[in-house]
């Protein structure tokens, strides 16, 4: 994101509003942090261009400074439209990619973070009875990540022997998947999050967690994880005992797939294959 | 959607936060979905959500609802609608029941609700997920009460400078909780901030100053 200082006029709006705390005002224009920023075009989208002339609001802003008051617009506005966002080249496009939800994933047709997870699993069988899905979320919630962290996080899961989701953003960033090794001119951009999509089984799923816990001692940022499977014939979810056997709590709240979708996927076919 | 797996809150604030979403799969049902994606739409405004997302719109960035219901195409993904009340749910998921649109549904909110809402319509979860909670840097995220707004937008578009600027001006009398709730809302496109438990949260943080 870029701000452009002939129509910035310092209100300071967009700071509060930007994802990552890396707008700030400095002699009164406002100035983005562009390593730090994720690209995630929250500012721009949010902020409401009210198109006003530049000098007129400057001149306003004056004048009531100069009767000790302040001008205080609307939360929700950039009164001049100074936020402009950029074209971006590889590979800080997957800055934008992986941060702004209205993006769909080149790799996998979908906005967000470009993931399927469960969302679609009662037609594509991706995890059938006995697979144990993981969501690991490297940045969430707010703080973002390089994908150097998100690396040493998949390295250590393919060590312990998961299987990374082929349909996924960040499998597809992957110069090997048996390791989890990404590609090197990636791991310097900050996105806002980016999730890892892995399969193990339950005999696995506690030294694959223990596995997670320690990765995440050696990151400067935060992940929240999650577990998934495919329930038993009458609603049951396997995991249980062995998550709350590693001593991790499951969520009060979980997204169930109601398996309302067609064609059902039967778990006696062969994986159902998304074109890429 | 991960998103919506992540919400923080007791479960006496859970109770009232629900998200239910419709996804199209590329490959297998996603080609010609865009009529069912506008017929779920518009059975979810039947019922009354606190929220709607869809084409990177939400209730509270449109002038009128209509336009995001005309925002879907045929490359639609993942659309959502919010409730607080577990009933309206229940009635909306009779209906997509009876639809049968042959689109995957999927409902995040309070596990056990959610199972009981589907055994009451007859049908039993096909696929679960859970949030085993947040590792690593703890230390570096705001108060849990900026956190429980934040998480109810799952891609972060809601920062957690933006939610203690809207507690601060509550707490200051600038704003009103609902006013403050629907500030925050405009930066999930989504559709899954729920404005009226944020309006709870924001009223809260001002009884307790």
């Amino acid at each position: 994101m870029k701000i452009d200082q002939n129509k910035c006029v310092g209100c300071g709006n967009c700071v509060p509003v930007c994802s990552m705390g890396v707008i700030s005002v400095e002699r009164g224009r406002v100035t983005v942090n562009e390593n730090e920023c994720v690209e995630c075009n929250t500012c721009y989208r949010t902020l409401r261009n009210e198109r006003r002339n530049p000098l007129l609001v400057r001149a306003i802003r004056w004048g009531l400074g100069h009767v000790s008051l302040a001008y205080d617009p609307e939360p929700d506005v950039c009164p001049t439209g100074a936020l402009m966002p950029l074209q971006l080249a590889w590979p800080r496009s997957l800055r934008a990619v992986f941060s702004d939800p209205t993006i769909k994933h080149p790799s996998t047709g979908v906005g967000g973070r470009g993931t399927e997870e469960i969302k679609s699993n009662d037609v594509t069988g991706r995890l059938r009875a006995g697979d144990i899905g993981l969501v690991v979320e490297l940045g969430r919630p707010g703080l973002g990540t390089r994908f150097r962290d998100l690396q040493s996080v998949a390295q250590a899961l393919a060590e312990a022997g998961v299987r990374f989701e082929a349909r996924n953003p960040v499998t597809h960033l992957m110069s090997d998947p048996a390791t989890g090794t990404l590609r090197e001119d990636v791991l310097d951009e900050k996105v806002m999050s980016a999730i890892i999509e892995c399969r193990t089984d339950l005999e696995h799923l506690p030294s694959v967690l223990a596995t997670l816990q320690e990765a995440a001692r050696h990151i400067d940022t935060v992940i929240s994880a999650g577990v998934s499977a495919r329930c038993g014939s009458r609603g049951e979810v396997p995991y249980v005992a062995a998550v709350e056997g590693c001593g991790f709590a499951l969520s009060l709240n979980s997204k169930t797939n109601l398996g309302l979708g067609r064609p059902l996927f039967a778990e006696t076919s062969p994986v159902a294959e998304t074109p890429a | 959607m991960t998103n919506t797996l992540h919400r923080q809150g007791t479960r006496e604030s859970l109770i009232r936060d629900y998200v239910i979403f419709l996804h199209p799969a590329r490959g297998i049902n996603r080609d010609g979905s865009g009529e069912k994606v506008r017929r779920f739409l518009e059975m979810a405004l039947e019922e009354g959500p606190v929220n709607v997302g869809t084409a990177g719109r939400n209730l509270y960035t449109v002038d009128d609802v209509r336009q995001l219901v005309q925002a879907v195409d045929d490359e639609a993904t993942t659309v959502a609608a919010t409730f607080s009340d577990p009933e309206k749910l229940r009635r909306l998921v009779k209906r997509l029941k009876e639809a049968d649109l042959g689109i995957s549904v999927n409902i995040s909110g309070l596990a056990d609700v959610v199972d009981e809402i589907l055994r009451s319509q007859g049908l039993v979860r096909h696929s679960i997920e859970h949030s085993l909670g947040i590792l690593g840097r703890t230390e570096r995220l705001p108060s849990q009460q900026v956190l429980e707004l934040t998480t109810m937008c799952g891609h972060g578009m809601i920062s957690h400078n933006h939610a203690r600027k809207m507690i601060d001006w509550v707490k200051l009398g600038k704003l009103t909780p609902a006013r403050a709730a629907r500030y925050l809302a405009r930066p999930c496109v989504c559709g899954a901030f729920n404005v009226d438990r944020a309006e709870e949260v924001l009223a809260r943080a001002k009884e307790l100053g």
